[in-house]
């Protein structure tokens, strides 16, 4: 459902994409690994448009990805986004921040809005919490609202950017586990992590950027357990120690 | 100090407070609708937009508000149009802050940190929706208190207004004094009304800003 065809992006005169290339199949999960600055988060970003790409092509179901088009609004509704460091919206309650999109962008009644918002809560494990405010709640907490947020737009598919490398090691459990069930539901995701041990558990697929490139690629079991490249092989390493 | 001078200056210090409440309202009413203009024009990624906000801005904050009060009530009628003294007093005193209103709504809106932009973006929020629903909410909150003090300041200069001649609290209180010899009276007077006005208003920026510190924290409600 997401191909992303042979995407090159500069920052100025900074190369950072140089002809990345992948398709991601609906109810598939790809995982993204690759060191700091290899042009990860750029990916997921020129996927939902909040970044322009130069030239290649990106499109979801056959619709062109482009910042510049007015259905880029419209696109944004079918692919949902769960950032490093949470962006909820800290004036609103919990349960406001997932009713948001549902009742200001689709124009659902806020009955509606309301009832699956709180079902959402629920399935991420927070529906006490519905009334309190983002800074109250823990990281792992606000991220599970961010997922809630992205969920409650019934998406096509979710881009996650590092959802847990903001957490404290003991608030990482939960926010993977309700990855894991969103997987297990055959929702088609993209995830960028350094949590190598979900990618093995979770991911159909792994791709191993480095520099830009997309340079190593397969099922999970076989890049992160015998990597063909060097890179792989030495990223993997350095990860593993930690 | 004869209480009878008191009370008969009072009813005529009241006419020029009213003067006074209205030049202060109907600037601050004009500074808030340019300075949110001017605000929206500096953000503007068309260079020539915003730079034409940012010249305006630093002009009028290197002028004195007099001279743009004298410009307006002077040189303005000689371009054929006609302007009270009132009028030209609401309008100096409005644009003058203006500039002063653009800078405190600029930093309110540009205390919004871009990731929430991003993330009402990935949610398919247009950026009207975003502005409505996303960054004004919270940019008034961190704009409300210098906006408050920013009311204070026009209340002041609104006595700025009486050397173009508007009949205001202090151009009373001169008046009564010019004619009556008793300054003591009529300039404590005139002090002392100045600070029933403005003391309310100070008292409530000061609560104003207790009450977003502490919500910031996330007491909020
Ligand atoms: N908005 C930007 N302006 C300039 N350079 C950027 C911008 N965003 C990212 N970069 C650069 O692009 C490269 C890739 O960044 P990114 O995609 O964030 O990498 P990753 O997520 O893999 O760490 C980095 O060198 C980064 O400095
Ligand atoms: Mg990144």
């Amino acid at each position: 459902m997401i191909a992303i065809d042979h995407i090159h992006k500069a920052f100025g005169a900074t190369q950072v994409l140089k002809g990345v290339s992948l398709e991601v199949a609906a109810g598939e999960v790809v995982c993204l690994i690759g060191p700091s600055g290899s042009g990860k988060s750029t990916v997921l970003r020129c996927i939902n448009g909040l970044e322009s790409y130069d030239s290649g092509a990106i499109t979801i179901h056959g619709q062109t990805v482009d910042v510049r088009r007015s259905d880029i609004h419209a696109l944004r509704t079918r692919v949902g986004m769960v950032f490093q460091r949470f962006n909820l919206f800290p004036h609103r309650t919990v349960l406001e921040n997932v009713m948001e999109g549902p009742v200001f962008v689709k124009g659902e009644s806020r009955a509606e809005a309301r009832q699956h918002a709180q079902a959402l809560l629920e399935k991420v494990g927070l529906a006490e919490k519905q009334a309190a405010y983002p800074t109250q709640l823990s990281g792992g907490q606000q991220q599970r609202v961010a997922i809630a947020r992205a969920l409650a737009m019934r998406p096509e598919a979710i881009l996650f950017d590092e959802p847990t490398s903001a957490l404290d090691p003991e608030l990482v459990g939960d926010v993977l586990t309700v990855m894991r069930d969103l997987a297990a539901e055959g929702m088609t995701m993209v995830v960028v992590t350094h949590e190598m041990s979900f990618a093995k558990e979770v991911a159909d697929r792994v791709c191993f950027l480095y520099g830009g490139q997309i340079v190593e690629e397969g099922p999970a079991s076989r890049v992160l357990s015998e990597p063909q490249n060097a890179r792989t092989q030495d990223f993997l390493r350095r990860v593993l120690d930690h | 100090m004869a209480y009878a001078d008191i009370a008969a200056f009072f009813p005529i210090l009241l006419k020029g407070a009213v003067v006074t409440v209205q030049i202060t309202l109907g600037a601050l009413l004009l500074s808030t609708l340019l300075g949110l203009l001017l605000a929206l024009m500096k953000r503007s990624p068309l260079t020539p937009v915003s730079a034409l906000a940012g010249t305006f801005i630093n002009v009028i904050r290197g002028l004195p508000i007099i001279v743009q009060l004298f410009y307006i009530y002077f040189v303005i009628p000689e371009l054929g149009i006609d302007l009270s003294a009132f009028q030209a007093s609401i309008i100096g005193l409005g644009i003058a802050y203006s500039a002063y209103q653009a800078e405190n709504f600029r930093a309110g809106i540009e205390a919004i940190d871009s990731g929430q932009i991003e993330a009402a973006k990935s949610i398919g929020m247009k950026s009207a929706l975003i502005m409505r629903r996303v960054v004004l909410p919270q940019a008034i909150r961190i704009a409300l208190p210098p906006y408050g003090n920013t009311a204070v300041m026009i209340l002041k200069d609104s006595s700025l207004a009486s050397t173009i001649t508007v009949a205001e609290m202090t151009r009373a209180g001169q008046l009564i004094a010019a004619s009556t010899f008793q300054n003591t009276t009529v300039y404590t007077m005139v002090a002392l009304m100045y600070l029933a006005l403005s003391l309310p208003l100070i008292f409530g920026v000061n609560r104003l800003e207790r009450f977003f510190a502490k919500s910031r924290q996330g007491a909020d409600q």
